[in-house]
């Protein structure tokens, strides 16, 4: 031994089982930030290649940065960084928090020997960074591979806009960013336990006090709840420190699944996807209905056609509504069950409405309104002389490009229904979908009678940007989510090690095991209740406004609800961590031998 | 009929050539009321039998019987109740519950059995101990004798017939030691129970109504030191 730090890496061998957790955590940080950063840079060399073929140049980095999808990629890289920071923080210094507690005696021995309180907060300190020297490898190499999985995802499956994302990049700006986010993790981190062993008094080697029975101010409240049950909840109420760093994990992972949860929400709105995207419209050059029945058929026969579907229009049809400040006239539109059936999938439909009523030929319709003038489920309509019945409304307006219908009252009829009331046959507008090749769509252009026209859209879905961003929040969401079922085990089996003499003694004096197992479970659920409330209150509040920014302001017809689906996966992940967090430690409580524990002094 | 009967007992820690024989083929009883003490070098295997006796450990090979009840025949779960009903345990580092108040420490194993305590056996028991004043106040808050009469108090609420001690007077002063130790015979007199307690102090062993002396495993009835 050259020096009192080489100690060190002895002390870690020996107690390589208690930093098993700790490693765990500060790789899934360095992990986190390398996979994150690596895949912006790689969407960043993506962006130049396309760029240069485009216009012939190369582009810098500069160049790109100073382009919004640049910036924008870089502030959420950067914004992650942050999250992944305070995560990885919180997670680790809860982890140093309990190896220092455990370590009060050594500590103490350490200063009866001679340690200076400085040499013991460098000696703590150190000892985390030790962590690193095998953490950061371990976590870029992870970042890195998987970046590689997912621009391969990117590439090979989603493809669209993604075919020119590089596949084996290894991206300088990942490593340097998971160095950064593994060193200024463990040093914030152990900052705090540093002080606190630098505080540890000589007198706790020889008097065996360790701290934790002169924190202790008031008795445990009993008669109320069992005793094991109240011991559990006072585990975890009294020790103040541990219950923040415990409710404040639970909660942020809660509350970046709700916040994350809006932004799913925002492509929606920004990229909507519709069961109903057509990838070639033929529509007629006046507007009016003109594509006849034979054509819509004849293409169903083309190879690669998967759906073909057709709607009529009559527009400004006389109409009574019955209800004053309402348009006297409505436009009427046909849909055939296939688009009728989108309306289900696209969850446009308005709470209430009977979609299954409009169907056939009858006398129901949907319809689309203004919300300072609407129309209810229920309310006729009368056109030509005949009652139509209102048998839902939609969300917003289909047909206009803001969503609102600007005074017009539109109804949507089935087939059968508008060839009834208007005996009008021919489409206005017949919608192709399919896996449509050049041939495919130049045999259907080429079906086309005069006056009528052919839109190829089948460039221009979005559903690829859609998938690949869907596919990266919820991968970042399940990656939070593991990394707080990972630090709220630890910490449970940390707070259960740091009791284990107090538990052998319980047992001894006549604990069962089931007893041990509830007075865990009592202090693992009181956490993950106070971070659920937490967590939801904020990430409900957080989302809320994101939900006003991102959305309402731009999407007015946008409606804020409780997202109670994603409340319910919360409250299922908060129940499944908490039953992970019980299981290991208190099978190792019952499992242990009693007399290991209460022999020693 | 006595209380407990020790039969054949052995402990074999490890196997081969490294196995460590802790205890060899220990047999004994005690009648009931009958205060024990169990002498020997560290490392004699005292504590051993003491953690068999109790059934804390299980044994190589042999039998105990208290009351007349097989211990090691026992499920897990009955021998949990049985050990907080019948056996009262006392250890050199007191192994009180921090978070608990002198009188909560005392009823626990009461509470864990969901039993009311008989508050005037409680109070009678705060009055022997002398822990009457202090019965709100916090382990931390206690001498070392003081957490070591609540240790006992917590072993007697149940009103075992058998107290199995180990080293109670190990951490604490003579003054505290010769208190302690008056207390428990006190008790254990009053209240009619075995005692049985490992101890390295021979001034405290000539107390004892037997003296059981453990050398390398093997146990020696060294009889009657009083008379």
């Amino acid at each position: 031994m050259k020096s009192y730090l080489s100690l060190i890496p002895i002390s870690a061998k020996v107690r390589r089982r208690q930093n098993r957790m700790t490693l765990l955590c500060i790789i899934f940080a360095v992990f986190l930030v390398s996979a994150i950063f690596s895949m912006a840079d790689m969407a960043v060399r993506m962006e130049q290649s396309r760029l240069a073929k485009k216009h012939g140049q190369a582009f810098t980095l500069q160049a790109i940065m100073d382009t919004s999808m640049g910036q924008s990629l870089f502030l959420i890289a950067g914004a992650l960084f942050l999250l992944i920071l305070i995560a990885g923080v919180l997670m680790i210094s809860g982890s140093i928090n309990s190896t220092v507690a455990q370590r009060t005696k050594f500590f103490g021995m350490m200063r009866c020997i001679g340690m200076s309180r400085q040499q013991l907060a460098r000696f703590v300190r150190l000892e985390a960074l030790n962590w690193c020297k095998t953490a950061i490898p371990i976590g870029i190499i992870l970042g890195t591979v998987s970046s590689w999985t997912l621009c391969a995802i990117l590439r090979f499956v989603v493809q669209e806009e993604f075919t020119a994302i590089p596949l084996f990049g290894v991206s300088a700006i990942g490593v340097v960013s998971g160095i950064v986010m593994g060193i200024v993790t463990v040093l914030i981190a152990a900052w705090m336990p540093a002080r606190q062993a630098a505080k540890v008094s000589p007198i706790a080697a020889v008097s065996g006090n360790t701290g934790s029975t002169d924190r202790t101010q008031r008795a445990v409240r009993t008669g109320a709840l069992p005793i094991e049950l109240s011991l559990g909840t006072h585990h975890a109420v009294s020790a103040k420190k541990n219950l923040v760093l415990m409710t404040g994990s639970f909660a942020l992972s809660i509350i970046l699944f709700l916040t994350f949860s809006v932004l799913l929400d925002w492509v929606g709105y920004l990229l909507p996807q519709s069961a109903s995207d057509a990838d070639i419209t033929i529509y007629g050059e006046s507007g009016m209905n003109c594509v006849s029945p034979q054509i819509a058929k004849a293409i169903r026969a083309i190879d690669g056609v998967e759906n073909v579907f057709g709607r009529r229009s009559v527009f400004e049809v006389p109409a009574e509504l019955g209800q004053e400040g309402l348009p006297q006239t409505v436009d009427l539109i046909s849909f055939d069950d296939f688009d009728l059936n989108a309306l289900k999938k696209d969850d446009v439909l308005k709470k209430g409405s009977d979609l299954s009523k409009v169907y056939g030929d009858n006398s129901y319709v949907l319809a689309i309104c203004d919300p300072d003038a609407p129309l209810h489920k229920g309310d006729i309509i009368w056109v030509n002389g005949e009652a139509l019945n209102v048998a839902g409304l939609l969300k917003y307006d289909l047909f206009s490009g803001d969503g609102f219908s600007h005074g017009k009252v539109s109804v949507i009829t089935s087939d059968e229904t508008f060839l009834r009331l208007t005996g009008i046959g021919d489409y206005s507008l017949v919608m192709v979908q399919g896996d449509l090749t050049d041939e495919s769509a130049a045999a259907i252009s080429d079906l086309l009678d005069e006056g009528l026209l052919f839109r190829d859209q089948r460039g221009q879905r979005t559903f690829g940007t859609y998938i690949a961003f869907v596919l990266c929040v919820y991968s970042f969401l399940a990656i939070i989510a593991m990394v707080t079922v990972l630090n709220i085990m630890n910490s449970i089996s940390m707070s259960v090690s740091a009791r284990g003499k107090q538990y052998g003694a319980m047992r001894a004096v006549g604990m069962d095991g089931r007893q041990v197992t509830q007075m865990i479970a009592a202090e693992a659920v009181t956490y993950a209740l106070a971070g659920g409330v937490i967590g939801c209150t904020g990430g409900l509040a957080i989302g809320k406004i994101l939900f006003n920014i991102l959305i309402r302001d731009h999407f007015a017809y946008a409606v804020w609800t409780i997202p109670v689906f994603r409340l319910l996966i919360v409250v299922l992940f908060v129940a499944s961590a908490t039953f992970a967090a019980i299981h290991a430690p208190a099978k190792r409580i019952r499992d242990m031998a009693v007399t290991d524990t209460i022999n020693e002094l | 009929m006595d209380l407990l009967q020790v039969e054949h007992i052995c402990k074999t820690y490890g196997g081969g050539e490294a196995a460590v024989h802790a205890l060899k083929d220990v047999s004994f009883s005690v009648p009931r009321g009958e205060f024990v003490a169990v002498v020997g070098e560290s490392g004699s295997g005292k504590s051993t039998l003491l953690n068999m006796i109790g059934a804390l450990d299980t044994p190589t090979s042999g039998r105990v019987y208290i009351g007349g009840e097989d211990t090691f025949a026992m499920k897990e779960k009955a021998l949990t109740v049985f050990r907080r009903r019948n056996i009262g345990f006392i250890f050199q580092a007191f192994h009180l519950i921090p978070e608990l108040s002198v009188e909560q420490n005392m009823i626990f194993p009461l509470l864990l059995d969901r039993q009311r305590p008989n508050t005037r056996y409680l109070e009678e028991l705060l009055a022997v101990l002398g822990l009457e004043k202090r019965r709100n106040h916090l382990p931390s808050q206690l001498s070392g004798g003081q957490q070591q009469r609540v240790a006992i108090g917590r072993a007697l609420i149940t009103r075992p017939s058998l107290v199995l001690a180990d080293e109670p007077t190990g951490n604490l002063d003579s003054q505290n030691s010769s208190e302690v130790l008056a207390l428990l015979k006190k008790t254990a007199r009053q209240y009619e129970q075995t005692v049985i307690m490992i101890t390295h102090n021979p001034g405290i062993a000539h107390t004892a109504d037997r003296v059981l002396q453990v050398s390398d495993g093997v146990l020696t009835d060294l009889g009657g030191c009083r008379e």
